[in-house]
């Protein structure tokens, strides 16, 4: 066993080295710089000046909201496109999957610009309301946090649902034909059969798309601008143009301290549905 | 073959080996190490660069990348500098100055100086560096909806929710605010008032654009009717097949300058004056403005009106410039980003 061990150790060693060298340290040393004292020492007051400004506390709870956001609302598409997908023909679930997945085959730049004409004041979505009477005078949609949702819920909405179509490709078949037969609704299934069944697809996929909402950047820049910034643009603009590397250092622990919250809050809601289970039972 | 041949005939080879080698060394002694912006480098090289290296029979290492990193790399090398010239902003070189990182120029070995306009000649008043292209920031704007006659017209009720400006954190940025300052009446050095009119507006502007390029597609679908931008940009607006014109407000227009450096303690300083001296000569300065690279800054440039179109171009647009002093940007712009942080950021 130790020796199994000793070699699975050898064998992780070179890329260990190699994460450490080029991923680890450098990310240390980056974070490091947030909390020096620049006579001296460690202080935590880049952190107090960085929150202290209203400015920097709006543009953190917009990430936040529009992390969050983003994340509830593909959960709830990605499981009902997810249960179809799963459901049809083998020769036809390849191929959906396949659509699905083709958005993330193009750059985010393309498609970001592609919702500038879509979402534009002579764009189809405007010509679609003033059309249908929704609206007399074209909505101004582009450079707004809709804009920012719209943007990376489409950019983030394939990761989930295919992170969903294999947890529910790994649910027992019968497990729903088997609660509809003991009188579960639609409702009762997804709830007590389908969620608990499929929370480490939900857990992954809804990590992905948070950490992806709070780590793209070309989405938040095109589509919201320095009109509306969110904390990877905020970073953008302290780096490059403020040259204020110590506040670019606070976001980026900001950012990586959501990431971790995010991932561990997800497991932990999963982990307390299974307890309640177990307490039930 | 007799053994004498053989003998000879590895000498000569062996001489030849080493010639080359020797050549080689040669050549790689004689190199100039310039540092510019990743901007159109497949003309500058066509342009610039292998007519340089032919007449200096040296080799040409060109670094790119933008200010920031630039100017960090001369800092990172200050005591023993990798580079033998750089172009940078006005701004730019005055901290790079400040910071000791660059040396006087000897304008006395610069045959082509006194073809310079005068805007270019010492921008920043300190021997230090050398105009070579300037752009003028005025507003692109849809004649057919508009008029523009002075800076501060953007921000009327009527316009504002159609223009896109540029913002504080762009080039365009500042010096669209400095003359919006002085259409306002108000232009001191912290921009105050036009950041703070700006801020006023926030809501309806339509966005405070950061890539000028996007700006194009903005207008095209109508999402905007006019911009503050460089002249630089210019071209791709006069395409649209859009009634697009070229603003002259009454406070006159703004703009930037890029300049030549050296680092103190450069080794190749008689070569990279050369090499200055050759990029500021009428013909290269010619040939650039030609193919929209660069604006004059050589006054005996003459090209045609419709490449003047598309450049800053002339004797009274070079007068006309009004530039923010470089010390002003350096000293401000921090206070800049944080004012317009807290009256349009929010």
């Amino acid at each position: 066993m130790f020796q199994n061990r000793a070699e699975a150790l050898a064998l992780a060693l070179p890329a260990a080295i190699f994460a450490a060298a080029v991923f680890l340290v450098p990310v240390v040393i980056l974070l490091s710089d947030g909390f020096r004292n620049p006579a001296g020492g460690w202080t935590i007051s880049a952190y107090i000046d960085f929150f202290s400004s209203p400015l920097n506390q709006a543009v953190f709870l917009r990430t936040l909201k529009l992390g969050a956001l983003v994340t509830v609302v593909s959960a709830v598409i990605g499981y009902a496109a997810a249960f179809a997908i799963v459901n049809l023909e083998p020769g036809m679930k390849g191929k959906v999957t396949g659509l699905v997945v083709l958005p993330l085959m193009i750059s985010p730049v393309a498609r970001t610009y592609a919702w500038i004409v879509i979402l534009g004041r002579t764009g189809i979505v405007n010509q679609a309301f003033q059309a249908l009477g929704i609206s007399d005078v074209p909505l101004r949609i582009l450079f707004s946090e809709t804009a920012i949702f719209i943007g990376l819920l489409q950019l983030f909405l394939p990761l989930m649902i295919i992170s969903l179509i294999s947890a529910l490709e790994n649910m027992p078949k019968d497990a729903v034909p088997a609660a509809r037969v003991l009188g579960a609704n639609w409702f009762q299934v997804f709830w007590k059969v389908i969620l608990p069944l499929t929370k480490e697809g939900l857990v992954v996929g809804g990590t992905l798309v948070f950490t992806g909402c709070l780590t793209a950047y070309i989405t938040p820049a095109i589509l919201g601008g320095s009109k509306v910034l969110m904390l990877e643009t905020l970073m953008y603009q302290q780096v490059s143009v403020s040259n204020n590397f110590v506040a670019a250092s606070v976001i980026a622990f900001i950012l990586i301290v959501m990431s971790f919250a995010a991932n561990i809050l997800l497991k932990r809601v999963a982990t307390a549905r299974n307890k309640q289970r177990r307490a039930a039972a | 073959m007799n053994a004498t041949m053989q003998k000879a005939i590895l000498a000569s080879g062996t001489a030849l080996m080493l010639t080359m080698g020797a050549a080689q060394a040669f050549a790689q002694e004689k190199t100039l190490t310039i540092s510019v912006y990743a901007l159109a480098q497949d003309e500058y090289k066509q342009l610039v660069y292998d007519p340089f290296e032919k007449i200096c029979g040296c080799k040409l290492v060109v670094e790119t990348g933008n200010s920031v990193e630039r100017l960090a790399k001369m800092e990172a090398n200050k005591a023993n500098p990798v580079i033998d010239m750089a172009v940078v902003s006005m701004a730019d070189a005055l901290a790079a100055s400040r910071a000791g990182l660059i040396d006087k120029i000897d304008t006395s070995k610069l045959a082509n100086f006194n073809k310079l306009y005068d805007v270019a000649k010492d921008p920043n008043k300190d021997g230090m560096s050398v105009g070579y292209t300037f752009y003028a920031t005025s507003i692109a704007y849809r004649s057919d909806k508009m008029k523009i006659e002075s800076w501060a017209d953007l921000l009327k009720p009527e316009y504002a929710s159609h223009i896109a400006w540029p913002n504080v954190t762009t080039n365009q940025g500042p010096p669209a605010l400095y003359m919006l300052g002085q259409a306002l009446g108000k232009d001191t050095p912290d921009l105050k008032a036009a950041i703070e009119a700006v801020g006023g507006k926030k809501d309806e502007i339509v966005t405070f654009y950061e890539k000028s390029s996007q700006l194009v597609q903005l207008m095209k679908q109508e999402e905007i009717w006019a911009a503050p931008i460089g002249r630089f940009t210019w071209a791709p607006f006069t395409k649209l097949g859009l009634p697009v014109a070229w603003a002259t407000p009454k406070e006159g227009q703004t703009g930037g300058m890029n300049v030549m450096i050296m680092p103190k303690g450069g080794k190749k300083s008689e070569l990279a004056l050369q090499f200055m001296d050759f990029w500021l000569s009428t013909d290269i300065q010619k040939a650039l403005a030609e193919k929209f690279v660069d604006s004059p800054a050589n006054k005996d440039v003459k090209v045609s009106d419709e490449i003047a179109n598309n450049l800053t171009y002339g004797e009274e647009t070079a007068k006309s410039l009004k530039l923010i002093p470089s010390a002003t940007a350096l000293d401000q712009r921090a206070g800049w980003v944080k004012s317009w942080n807290e009256k349009v950021g929010q």
